[in-house]
């Protein structure tokens, strides 16, 4: 079968002043559909950027990236966005909810960028999954960090994406809320096969993935 | 969506929102003010030159047709002139006309009581009655509204003071009538006019009328009172026009500014949720949707108090400065909103653009 991720030799580099800095080296990797792989490794080893480049938010400086067929390298931004809208779902480690908007608007204004329009059964169920029913109303500063956790995977599964790409989910989380999260990432891997890619610095995050791979100096290690 | 997010944004910065809006609403209101004014003006001197009930006004050769601006006077004998030479003609009615500046610009009419009547028909007297002195004056209604006058009360022109003898009502020419004798004094003249209102015997023979006039007296201004007062436009006044126009870019400058510097800010304040956007997969033409969007209801909000506004202001000058009349018309009400519309959506053209070219990265991790 088809890899839904898949990245030979991607390389990033990011020009900063007259200095170009390499983020990532030539990063190898391969993520099938519905798997749970957690991404590891030191602050600054190229986790975010493997991120952003596989959920099209930047574009790679060369090498090979498929993620469900279609090639990275040779799609303009607007494709990128286009596909990122329909393909792609986020959750970040400092929960990224717009501040002027109730949870409720930040789980439909997903559904709304999309353009399906509202789903009222996906919405339901998902809220009901993430045990947000009664926070539906409330605006983000109004709800603790582990709740706005909770409206961000909300928001971010409720187009149902291909892929779930999370960046430090439990970054800003206490223990416990850090706990719920992550059973809640592994909750929708394993009741809609939701492929996700979670990246960590925490090995016991980690864990809860199906596959750990590691990242040093933006390269993957070998297992 | 967009609509509750544009609301929640705006609602989320009330400080700014309401001065933007005040921005906009200050910028229709001095456009409708500016020209409502001059417009305004213009066609009520007109309206009370029809008032006066003529067919005809002449005026000395080379004379503005603003009048009061040239006070060149004519013989008063032209009047029986005209009477005897031009047939059709039923009454000529010499008018001295004074231009007052103090306490006040105001054209003032010197008029013989009777021979005025004849061509308007006579005042309607609110007050009082005609004059029973040479220093007796006539003021109409609003003029004594607007100046705290009645019967009795003294009203100083030209270093003297006036004894008010009626309130008349407003629509006869002037505002101020003193008897043309006392112009005359005033004025140093004797026996002489400043313009001639013409009745004719039938409004049919308007044009044979001004024809035969124009015949008696060649280089005089001789125009019938419909193409006189087509004259009151702001493009016959030196300048106004200009003076229209450069109000009118001020108001525009204050309105792109202000909805400019307010959405920059906004977009800059709202750097990381624009970032949040496009990772949820928003185009470029989404974002700048929002922000046009935003800067939209801003302008929406701003018109229509701009035109309350100024329906506000234009009762505050109908109580206390009766005199100055200004026009509001639905014209002019859409061309001000249309204005509006051009300075918000240019003030938000570059930050939009700005927030739509926005690296996606860069915008997520703004602190």
């Amino acid at each position: 079968m088809e890899p839904i991720i898949f990245t030979s030799g991607l390389k990033k580099t990011f020009r900063i002043g007259k200095v170009d800095v390499p983020a990532l080296r030539g990063v190898d990797l391969v993520v099938q559909e519905g798997e749970f792989a957690g991404i590891v490794g030191p602050s600054g080893c190229g986790k975010s950027t493997l991120l952003h480049v596989l959920g099209g938010l930047t574009p790679p400086t060369s090498g090979k990236v498929l993620v469900d067929g279609n090639d990275f390298s040779s799609m303009s931004d607007g494709d990128r966005t286009r596909f990122r809208r329909h393909k792609i779902g986020f959750v970040f480690q400092r929960f990224n909810l717009l501040p002027t908007l109730t949870a409720r608007n930040n789980i439909a204004i997903a559904q709304h960028i999309q353009g399906n329009g509202f789903n009222p059964h996906r919405f339901q169920a998902i809220v009901e999954m993430l045990g947000i029913q009664d926070k539906l109303n409330h605006k983000p500063y109004a709800l603790s960090g582990g709740e706005q956790q909770r409206v961000a995977i909300a928001r971010a599964v409720i187009c149902e994406p291909k892929i779930l790409l999370a960046d430090e989910p439990t970054g800003n989380l206490d223990s416990e809320n850090s706990q719920i999260a992550l059973n809640m990432l592994r909750g929708l891997n394993r009741s809609f096969r939701q492929t996700i890619l979670m990246i960590t610095h925490n090995p016991d995050a980690a864990a809860v993935a199906d596959r750990v791979l590691r990242m040093r100096d933006g390269r993957m290690l070998l297992d | 969506m967009d609509t509750k997010m544009v609301i929640a944004n705006l609602l989320h910065r009330p400080a700014r929102t309401i001065i933007s809006i005040l921005a906009v609403g200050l910028e229709v209101g001095m456009v409708l003010l500016v020209v409502g004014m001059t417009t305004g003006m213009l066609n009520e001197t007109s309206k009370r030159i029809e008032g006066v009930g003529a067919d005809i006004l002449v005026q000395p050769p080379g004379s503005s047709f603003l009048l009061g601006v040239t006070n060149a006077p004519m013989p008063i004998k032209i009047g029986d002139l005209l009477g005897q030479r031009v047939p059709h003609v039923l009454h000529v009615v010499p008018v001295l006309v004074m231009f007052n500046v103090s306490g006040g610009v105001n054209l003032v009419f010197g008029i013989n009581l009777e021979q005025f009547k004849e061509v308007t028909g006579g005042f309607a007297y609110h007050a009082g009655g005609p004059f029973t002195g040479p220093n007796d004056i006539l003021v109409d209604d609003l003029y004594a509204r607007g100046n705290h006058l009645s019967v009795g009360k003294t009203v100083n022109l030209f270093n003297r003071s006036f004894r008010v003898a009626g309130i008349v009502e407003h629509g006869k020419g002037a505002r101020l009538f003193i008897p043309l004798v006392t112009a005359e004094e005033l004025s140093g003249t004797q026996d002489k006019a400043s313009i001639f209102f013409v009745k004719c015997t039938d409004p049919g023979y308007i044009d044979d009328v001004v024809d035969g006039i124009r015949q008696v007296l060649p280089k005089y201004e001789v125009r019938s009172i419909p193409e006189y007062t087509s004259l009151y436009t702001s493009n016959n006044l030196p300048a106004l026009d200009s003076f229209i126009a450069a109000m009118i870019s001020v108001a525009l400058g204050i309105g792109f500014l202000v909805i400019f510097l307010s959405m920059y800010t906004t977009i800059t304040e709202r750097t990381r949720e624009i970032g949040i956007l496009k990772s949820l997969g928003a185009s470029k033409t989404y974002i700048m949707e929002v922000i046009l969007r935003e800067a939209g209801i801003l302008c929406l909000v701003g018109i229509l108090a701009g035109e309350a506004g100024t329906v506000v202001v234009r009762r505050l000058f109908e109580t206390y400065f009766p005199t100055l009349y200004i026009l509001l018309t639905p014209q002019w009400e859409l061309y001000a909103a249309l204005l509006a519309v051009a300075g918000a959506l240019l003030g938000a053209a570059y930050p939009a653009l700005r927030a739509a070219s926005l690296d996606p990265v860069d915008a997520l991790a703004y602190e």
